[in-house]
């Protein structure tokens, strides 16, 4: 046995394994299954299906800063330039073969579940139309507050999951295994309690990881659920922040650690590490946001693993009322100590960024602390006005500082 | 109040029903629900004995809505929810919300949080329709909504209620089919402004009341066929400001076929009267026609328009874009493609409803018309 992976190591690892595998799924008899990033991915998992989700390679194509060049493309091809920035890059991607990854294979069929957004069944309805292939709609109902309204709901998602595994059984020709279904959801179920410890390790002071660090380690978390080796990645992370936590090593040093910031909505991709950066500069850390917590699940092995599925698929953040999302933001805010936040209002991605405002007014209220809304884009850099971004974060941390110095 | 309007009435109460309504649930003591697009089932609204006014937005200023939703929101969210902050609020006693896109899921937790007083019900449309569970689920959602306005309201309907709620919608459903059936081979008889100001305000008043009026006036059509007109079919969610059916009446088009949830998707909903009136509604969903944030098909909307415009001998499509409307924005580009490759020719309105200058979308309108006359298209 070789020497213990780092978890970077480990990431690089998992991801080229995967990747490996999916650009030979024909010839290992297995299909492509394009998946939403939030999507009972345990059910493609014990069937045998490799699940690639287009949104992921977007990011990396948007993280490379190539949003404006893939955009462009894509409204030339008559779509509008205020559709969602991974949903313009992936449709050029398919004119141009332009990537700064090895791409991704193409896809058997489409899995959308709506639970974190509207826009990926028509974005995936467009694909489809071009390779005439299906698509199975997971409709996941808006989790409205209402006790028996979610009883009813989670009955409805229910049938819906086993009407999808009718449609892998006919697709596949596979008769699906459901003892397999509840090996994997045990791994689900280890690394979501694993990936949510991570991301609790926000809490402690100096926190030893900011959102950054969390955009990286979420990636396994969305593509490989329901395998060991993404337990085996999250228990590496884990103890190696652990191993930071004790010796008291944080992202900024504890003297300087001032704003625990709380972040609303997607990153701006192309932005991210500039932020961190500059945010750093005030003295702010980023510790969290609903959008890497969406991946936190809590699978109660005890039930039926369809019942669980559709419980806490349906229950995201992106798909919860904005009053829950106050107290999901609110859980955060207690638990992580934050004292700051950022409320993005991404124009690229109307299913999160609408709530924004009436969040915002919530938040502030509540918690007392102001907050710093900009308006930009997640991935389309000819929407993002440097200058801009950075007088209003200057400013606000002035506000802050102001603020904390009366208070003193 | 709406029993005895005269064509001219029936347009100016379509541009600005609320007055009328206020004065109606004065007189009447009755309450007034809310929805906005689509599929609410207005029949259980009604059998309880309520108003259901489907809510299409506000030609009004923009004041309140901007600061609660931003401006790549569709223009008839935002105007709606204008609407109910600053203009019309206080006529509702509550509302049912359908959830159809991510637009319309934010509009309903907005309400809710702005109008804590109010009676606030969702209505979670299915967003599949060709699988056996979204038959399930829109019973399920109906049940729902019935057991939620009788906890509201106090009061528990029959199937007799809910059938004769049934029964006036249907009427009222096939009164719009004959006139529009008039209006198609006689479009001199009334212009587009007016049949489709019909089709508006029989969603939104009293149908007991309107559906003397329409009878009135459908006796009343002459059938002058009238010279020069084009015969076109209309395809969208909804066409807003009605000033666009000014302009399609200026250069003499005839609207003889549509997609509209302000038209025919309208009165496709007619519901069975010899069932189960829960089952009949059910059923009902079904029957309807395409509709961009429900059917995951656009061939279906393809073939349904292909099918209209043959059946109708209609000379050309024109397509009515809400601009922001995401569902219709994924939709378009492949819809326009394989109506071109059908040789089908096809104009492109984008709307908003706070439009104000239609100068630029008539002189587009024009072009395209001309040159379909000429045949350069
Ligand atoms: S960014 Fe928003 S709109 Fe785009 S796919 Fe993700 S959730 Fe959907
Ligand atoms: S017009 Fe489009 S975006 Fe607006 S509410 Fe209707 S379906 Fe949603």
């Amino acid at each position: 046995m070789s020497e213990k992976l780092t978890s970077k190591q480990l990431s690089k690892k998992i991801t080229d394994e995967y990747m490996d595998e999916a650009f030979h799924a024909h010839e290992l008899g297995k299909l492509i299954g394009y998946s939403t990033a939030i999507s009972p991915v345990e059910i493609f998992v014990a069937h045998d299906i490799v699940p690639i989700y287009p949104e992921n390679h977007a990011v990396a194509n948007l993280t490379a800063k190539k949003g404006a060049e893939l955009c462009s493309i894509t409204e030339n091809m008559g779509y509008t330039s205020h559709l969602c920035a991974y949903a313009r890059s992936d449709m050029a991607y398919r004119k141009s073969g332009i990537t700064v990854t090895k791409g991704i294979p193409e896809p058997d069929f489409f899995l959308a579940c709506n639970a974190q957004c509207f826009t990926l069944t028509k974005w995936f309805q467009v694909l489809a139309r071009k390779g005439n292939l299906p698509v199975f709609v997971f409709d996941t109902p808006e989790h409205i507050m209402d006790k028996k309204a979610r009883e009813e709901i989670v009955k409805y998602c229910v049938l819906q999951l086993k009407e999808l595994i009718s449609f892998l059984e006919e697709i596949t020709k596979k008769k699906f295994d459901y003892d397999r279904l509840r090996e994997v959801m045990k791994y689900s179920a280890q690394s979501s309690i694993l990936y949510k410890k991570f991301l609790d390790m926000a809490q402690y002071k100096p926190s030893p990881i900011s959102i950054f660090d969390e955009l990286i380690g979420m990636a396994i978390a969305v593509y490989r659920r329901g395998t060991q080796e993404c337990v085996d990645y999250y228990q590496t992370l884990c103890d190696e922040i652990q191993a930071k936590v004790d010796q008291g090593i944080g992202v900024l040093p504890k003297e300087k650690e001032k704003y625990r910031l709380y972040w609303e909505n997607l990153p701006v991709w192309f932005k991210f590490s500039d932020h961190a950066k500059l945010l750093g500069s005030y003295g702010g850390v980023i510790l969290t946001s609903l959008y890497v917590h969406a991946w936190s699940f809590e699978f109660d092995l005890d039930k039926d693993p369809l019942v669980t599925l559709a419980e806490n698929y349906v229950s995201r953040f992106s798909n919860s009322t904005i009053e829950d999302r106050v107290d999901m933001a609110m859980d955060l805010f207690k638990r992580y100590s934050m004292n700051s936040m950022i409320m993005f209002m991404n124009r690229s991605c109307k299913a999160v960024s609408f709530a924004v405002p009436t969040l915002k007014d919530i938040l502030t209220k509540k918690t007392g602390i102001p907050a710093l809304v900009f308006e930009s884009d997640m991935g389309d850099q000819r929407f993002y006005a440097e200058s801009q971004v950075r007088t209003r974060i200057e400013a606000y941390f002035e506000t802050l500082d102001r603020l904390q110095a009366k208070t003193a | 109040m709406w029993d005895n309007l005269s064509l001219k009435e029936v347009v100016d109460y379509a541009k600005d029903p609320y007055p009328s309504i206020r004065q109606w649930i004065k007189d009447t003591g009755k309450k007034a629900v809310g929805s906005t697009f689509a599929d609410v089932p207005e029949e259980v609204i009604y059998a309880f004995g309520f108003l259901p006014v489907t809510l299409m937005g506000t030609n009004k200023p923009l004041k309140k809505a901007p600061s609660h939703l931003p401006d790549n929101a569709c223009s008839l969210a935002r105007s709606n929810l204008e609407l109910v902050l600053s203009y019309e609020g206080d006529l509702f006693d509550g509302f049912v919300l359908p959830q159809v896109c991510d637009t319309t899921q934010h509009l309903s937790d907005i309400w809710r949080i702005n109008f804590p007083d109010k009676y606030v019900e969702s209505y979670l449309a299915p967003r599949q329709a060709d699988r056996p569970s979204a038959r399930y689920w829109v019973k399920e959602e109906i049940e729902r909504v019935m057991a939620s306005l009788t906890k509201w309201s106090g009061k528990k309907i029959t199937d007799a209620d809910l059938n004769e709620a049934i029964k006036v919608h249907n009427e009222n459903k096939a009164l719009l089919k004959e006139i529009y059936e008039i209006k198609k081979k006689n479009p001199a008889a009334l212009t587009n402004k007016e049949f489709f100001a019909m089709m508006k305000l029989s969603q939104q008043v009293d149908k007991v009341e309107f559906n003397k009026s329409l009878r009135k006036i459908k006796d009343s059509l002459k059938t002058e066929n009238g010279k020069g007109y084009t015969d076109v079919v209309l395809v969208g969610i909804t066409c807003d400001p009605p000033e666009i059916y000014d302009l399609f009446d200026e250069i003499k088009l005839n609207i003889v076929g549509d997609t509209l949830l302000v038209g025919t998707r309208y009165i496709q909903g007619v519901v069975s009267a010899n069932a189960n009136p829960i089952d009949a509604l059910t059923e009902r969903h079904f029957k309807r026609g395409f509709f961009t944030p429900i059917h995951d098909n656009v061939y279906k909307n393809f073939e349904e328009v292909k099918a209209l415009y043959k059946e109708t001998n209609a000379k050309a499509v024109i397509y009515v874009h809400i601009e922001f409307c995401e569902s219709q924005e994924y939709d378009l580009p492949d819809l326009k493609a394989m109506i071109k490759a059908e040789g089908i020719p096809m104009h492109t309105l984008d709307t908003e409803y706070q439009t104000l200058s239609l100068s630029h979308v008539r002189t587009r309108l024009q072009a395209f018309f001309e040159s379909l006359k000429g045949g350069t298209l």
